[in-house]
Formats: C-alpha cells, structure tokens, sequence
C-alpha cells in the first residue's frame, strides 16, 4: 500500500476517525453530505479574534489594501517600529498565546467568524483546505484581509509568493467563492511523516496529521489532545478509539 | 509565555542568542531538552540538543532553525512530533515535552519544504 497517496476512501476513513475525535474532544467538526450525491466533506465553523495587519497585504504590492471601503479593518499605514524582515515581529495581537508583541500598527482587531471546510482533491490525491470568513455583520472578507491574517510563523512564506499559498476558488462541492490553500505541495510535507509511519509500522492518520500542517496557516488550530487522548495505533485499525 | 519567557535575553526582536548549547545550565524547571533531526534532505544541525526555555513556542523554535540553516524566503520549515503530526505554532515547548517526551528529552524532527504553491 503506498502512504503517500491518499484515495478518496482512506479519506473518507481518516475523516471518520478525525470525528470521533473531534466528538471526544468537542472540537466541532462535523460531516456535511452533498444533497443528491455521495461526496461530502468534512466542516467546521470557529470564531477567531483577528488583527488584520495592512503591512503584509500592502507588501504584495496590490492595491487591494486600501481600496477596501470597509472601515473594520482599518489597519495603519504606519510602519512596524522594529520590524526587520522577521515574520516574529508582525503578530495578531490578540492572539492568547502570544504574550510579547511589539507589533505597533494601529491594526484593529475584531471577532471574524470563520468556516473551515475539508474536501478530497482527486487531481491532487491530498485534502484540500477551503474556508471563508466573515465579520460579525456578515462582510466576506477579501482576500487582501485573509493575507494579513495569516500566522506571523508563515507569513515570509506568503509574501514571497501570496498566489501561490492562498487564493479565492469556486468550491468544488458548493460552487461558492471559498478561500483555499494550494495544496499541490501537500505530498512533499507529508511525505516524512507518512515515511516515518511506514517504516515504524504506526498508523498515522494522514488528514489528521495533514490538519495540524496547514491549520495554523489559517488559524485553524488542531489541538494537542488529538495526539494524546487517543493512542495512535488505534486511529486506522480500529473503529472505535475507546 | 512565547518569546517573553523568563530569559532576559529573549526580546520581540530578532534574536541573535540561541538556546545554550548542550547540557550546562540546564535548569530542569525552565528548560527543557530538545533533540532536533533532520528529515529528508533538509540540511543536519551541526548541534542537535538544545536546552530550551520551556516558554519559547514552536514558531521562535522554527524561526532560530531557519535561521541557523540559513534557509530563505522561499522555505518554510515544518517540524513534527512524534513525526506525526505538527505542534500549532504557538505552541509552547514545555507542554511538548510535558506530552511527548521521552528519556528526559522532546525529539523533534525539521524539515523544510516549499510547502504551497
């Protein structure tokens, strides 16, 4: 069996498992069901706290930043103090975790709330991560506003080359303007996991472990316990993970 | 909690002092032991064990990885747990270590990669 190729029914499968542990752990996720078909996807909706950092956005050089007439996001034009280069320095400031920032933008923060969607790529034999957010009077965001909402830790990584990372795509399933995040470099990060589980004889759950990859891109965090409430060897060779 | 631990030498800034070398001073209730591998054909550290501040989150971990590699723009690094899955990057350290480590020592593996696009 190959691990690097992912078919529509491990996804499926890996799904399955991804819920059941979601159910445990209350994480939210849900399996949506196309009406009228057998495809379905994995679904989940989260509020985030969200800074959105004009700084980044204005460095993809579009001209999209400013045009926004939507004053919710009225982030700065005033530069970082201390901003080199490093991504460290340019941090949603409302994040928990993040204790330390030195960000000086007068970026404002908001509740955005956000729908995270899982489906199943054929060309790509990987999952897929469409999303959309929305303010809290139900605006869409743009995707300028997405960019500069990215994690600092990938942020670089997205100004060197935004279209590539994160664009505006019709869902597959939906035929709605959703965000993705490209997933044609997916087989090249999960290649060492996968690798590493063959060779110990672990099972891992590849949208799982794929999950917690590209999740905190888009503020999607997979929490720990997915990891260590339920042991490993259960997630594929068991129904259950009790 | 992230970079705002308890080192007085870790600022927002870039931080040019990497985690103490080795064992040395190890304080056990505010390091916390990290081996790092390479995976693929990421390029090896030439220090593998690191003591890290317990506080310090997997984002300043992987960005004095990056930097220590001298990787550029166009790389991202991942680094994995128990080489199955990628700790958030606000994650701090010391809960690794609290869940996953073993032996007295969390193992992460690096790898970078091009990751999208």
């Amino acid at each position: 069996m190959s691990w690097y190729v992912l078919d529509e029914e491990k996804f499926h499968h890996c799904c399955q498992l991804l819920l059941q542990q979601s159910e445990q752990l209350r994480d939210g996720w849900i399996w949506e069901v196309v009406q009228g078909s057998k495809e379905g996807y994995l679904k989940k909706t989260a509020l985030r706290l969200v800074t959105l950092d004009s700084k980044a956005a204005q460095k993809q050089e579009r001209s999209g930043s400013d045009s926004e007439p939507h004053t919710s996001c009225h982030s700065s034009v005033k530069p970082h103090g201390q901003e080199g280069e490093q991504p460290d320095c340019i941090r949603d400031e409302v994040d928990d975790e993040d204790a330390g920032i030195c960000t000086v933008t007068e970026s404002s923060s908001q509740v955005l709330q956000f729908e995270y969607h899982i489906l199943y790529s054929c060309s790509y034999g990987s999952p897929v991560l469409y999303f959309r957010a929305f303010t809290l009077e139900g605006r869409s965001l743009s995707l300028e506003e997405v960019w500069s909402s990215v994690h600092p830790n990938f942020r670089l990584r997205l100004q060197n080359s935004p279209l590539n990372t994160i664009t505006q795509q019709e869902h597959p399933l939906l035929g709605q303007p959703f965000f993705v995040l490209h997933p044609c470099k997916t087989e090249e990060f999960m290649r060492p996991v996968l690798q590493a589980a063959q060779d110990q004889h672990r099972p891992v759950n590849y949208v799982l472990s794929w999950l917690s990859v590209v999740g905190p891109v888009v503020g999607l965090d997979v929490p720990l316990k997915y990891s260590t409430v339920v042991h490993p060897a259960a997630s594929l060779s068991s129904t259950e993970p009790d | 909690m992230s970079d705002s631990a308890e080192s007085p030498t870790e600022t927002q800034k870039e931080e040019p002092q990497p985690p103490a070398d080795d064992s040395a001073a190890n304080d056990e209730k505010k390091k916390i032991d990290v081996l790092l591998k390479a995976v693929g054909d990421t390029p090896i550290m030439k220090t593998k064990k690191w003591a890290v501040d317990r506080g310090r989150t997997v984002q300043s971990l992987a960005q004095f990885i990056s930097r220590f590699l001298k990787l550029d723009g166009n790389e991202q690094l991942f680094i994995y747990v128990n080489q199955s899955f990628a700790p958030s990057p606000d994650q701090e350290v010391g809960v690794l270590f609290d869940c996953f480590g073993s032996d007295g020592k969390l193992v992460l593996h690096y790898c970078k990669s091009q990751a999208w696009g």
